[in-house]
């Protein structure tokens, strides 16, 4: 590697470490030393910049133009490396960013010209072209990609997961020229699908034969995060009453009443033994006596409690509003959030794709 | 002097616990009383009332009872002669062992003038006393006993003993005050040679703050 080659990549490697809000400028800077790589003759340099400008994805990813010159220059730097297969394979992935960008004889060599010449001739003339990022409320908006051929092809077009799964079927007919294939943010079932990494996927229809390939859209869904209400917990069942009296309080309840008084009756015997008591002891006793038997009867041993039954039923029908409330509220927050799409970069495959 | 000393040693090690009171109470009461009085062979009924109030500072473990009451009692065929002005009090400190059961200890006094002359009886008890619960927060019983571990009567002293009962119920006024009521039994009977006297007092109390 030569001095400025070594130069240009250490750059690059000290960008790499400047926060991701540099992360835009860097794709851009890394685009504009490969092209200048390029210029003097540093190829090996001028690659790896060139890569690294295109692999950027999301927010800081170049936007479309951008992505097709530094696609382009990749493919001059490789036809310069004798790196044919790479070179064939960056000229494609031209073809599909943007047909209309093409090298000219004036700035590039006239092998480059015969690569991309090539590159075109077996390439589907298929292009998809997405907005830039773009947000959207699941089943009301729509968010529209543009399908592009002059070979007029039977095309299917659905959105898939991240393990390739289908989550809805998007288009399937001939792009005669264009055609706006339409996604409202739903899958198959018309709900909205998880955050994460999707793609559109454009493949030929069963019965075209003009060879197999697929052109892909890369899909980043994020969806802002919405304030739900937790749902109230049941009430806990501390809270709730005793339906039914237990002999097990009532009899809590009757044997101090018992206990006290019969010590009142009694204990004077024992304590002032000859002395002759008095009787008032015995409307303490009494008393006493007669407490712990309306404590009993308070309890209702084995009765219904009709207050208690309504008590607790009142709590639960509250508790049960309260929930169904609280997610129909969460219901109408959710169908209300948005979605937000951030298409990348598309890519060709094809049979031959080295 | 050696028992007062350790007494207070006692509650001097329990009164940091009860410092960190659960909670405590104050109340006051009026108490008919009956006494009967037998003096070396002759026997007196004397009734009248007693008024005074009460305190309990109730910790995590250990609690502290205080307990005064004054007023005269009298013979019924009151000549004038025996009309006695009475003095009572305790000091209590006590080892709650399980949650309805509380172990006390500590001096009870009861004094009273005959005209010129006055009678005292101080002894050293030890006391267990029970609750249980009637309607959880709202009404409960108690009973007490007690015996005596030593005491002394008169001047010059004689060695003097007893034993005694408390047992009521208590009722909350009403579930929006901090007022409890009490109506409570209690007799003690002390005796000494040819002495020997027993209380009885019906007492109605007022009390402010969760009866232990």
């Amino acid at each position: 590697m030569t001095r400025l080659s070594f130069t240009l990549v250490l750059g690059a490697v000290v960008s790499l470490s400047l926060p991701a809000v540099t992360q835009a400028q860097s794709a851009s800077a890394f685009l504009d030393q490969g092209i200048r790589a390029y210029s003097v003759r540093e190829y090996d340099g001028g690659a790896w910049l060139l890569r690294r400008a295109l692999s950027v994805e999301g927010a800081g990813a170049l936007n479309t133009n951008d992505a097709a010159r530094g696609t382009l220059y990749l493919m001059a730097i490789e036809v310069a490396r004798n790196q044919r297969d790479s070179a064939l394979a960056a000229a494609r992935r031209l073809v599909v960013l943007d047909p209309r960008m093409r090298p000219d004889d004036q700035s590039f060599s006239p092998q480059v010209i015969a690569v991309y010449q090539e590159a075109r001739r077996s390439t589907p003339s298929v292009t998809i072209r997405a907005p830039g990022d773009t947000e959207i409320k699941p089943g009301s908006g729509v968010f529209v990609v543009r399908l592009g051929s002059t070979t007029a092809p039977e095309v299917t077009a659905v959105v898939t997961g991240a393990d390739g799964r289908v989550v809805r079927n998007l288009y399937s007919g001939t792009i005669r020229d264009s055609v706006d294939v339409r996604w409202n943010g739903l899958d198959a079932s018309g709900n909205t699908p998880p955050a994460g990494r999707y793609s559109i996927v454009v493949t030929p229809a069963a019965k075209d034969r003009r060879g197999a390939w697929t052109l892909r859209l890369p899909l980043e869904i994020a969806r802002p995060s919405v304030d739900t209400t937790p749902l109230p917990p049941a009430p806990p069942d501390s809270l709730f009453r005793p339906e039914r009296g237990d002999y097990k309080s009532a009899w809590q309840a009757l044997i101090p009443g018992v206990v006290a008084a019969g010590a009142i009756i009694v204990v004077p015997n024992l304590v002032a033994q000859g002395e002759q008591a008095s009787n008032a002891r015995l409307i303490v006793g009494g008393t006493v006596a007669l407490a712990g038997v309306a404590a009993f009867f308070s309890h209702h041993p084995g009765q219904r409690i009709p207050a208690n039954e309504q008590y607790n039923h009142t709590l639960r029908e509250t508790w049960k509003r309260n929930v169904a409330e609280t997610s129909r509220r969460n219901a109408d927050r959710l169908r209300g959030a948005t979605l937000v799409i951030r298409p990348g970069a598309p890519s060709l495959t094809t049979t031959d794709t080295p | 002097m050696n028992r007062a000393l350790a007494l207070a040693l006692f509650a001097a090690a329990t009164l940091p616990g009860a410092a960190s009171a659960q909670h405590w109470n104050l109340g006051v009461f009026g108490a008919p009383q009956i006494v009967h009085s037998h003096i070396d062979g002759s026997s007196s009924r004397l009734t009248g009332t007693v008024f005074g109030g009460e305190g309990t500072l109730v910790g995590e473990r250990f609690s502290v009872r205080l307990w005064y009451a004054q007023g005269n009692v009298a013979e019924k065929s009151d000549s004038g002669l025996d009309k006695r002005l009475v003095v009572e009090g305790e000091a209590l400190v006590g080892l709650r062992a399980t949650q309805w059961l509380t172990l006390w200890v500590g001096p009870t006094a009861r004094a009273y003038t005959l005209g010129e002359t006055s009678q005292r009886w101080l002894l050293w008890t030890g006391r267990a006393s029970a609750r249980g619960t009637l309607l959880p927060d709202r009404m409960q019983t108690y009973v007490e006993l007690w015996g005596a571990l030593s005491g002394s009567v008169g001047d010059p002293s004689a060695k003097a003993g007893g034993r005694g009962a408390d047992a009521g119920l208590e009722l909350r006024l009403s579930s929006q005050t901090p007022l409890w009521g009490r109506l409570g039994y209690r007799i003690e009977s002390s005796h000494a040679d040819a002495l020997r006297e027993t209380v009885e007092s019906i007492t109605v109390t007022v009390i402010y703050g969760f009866p232990q």
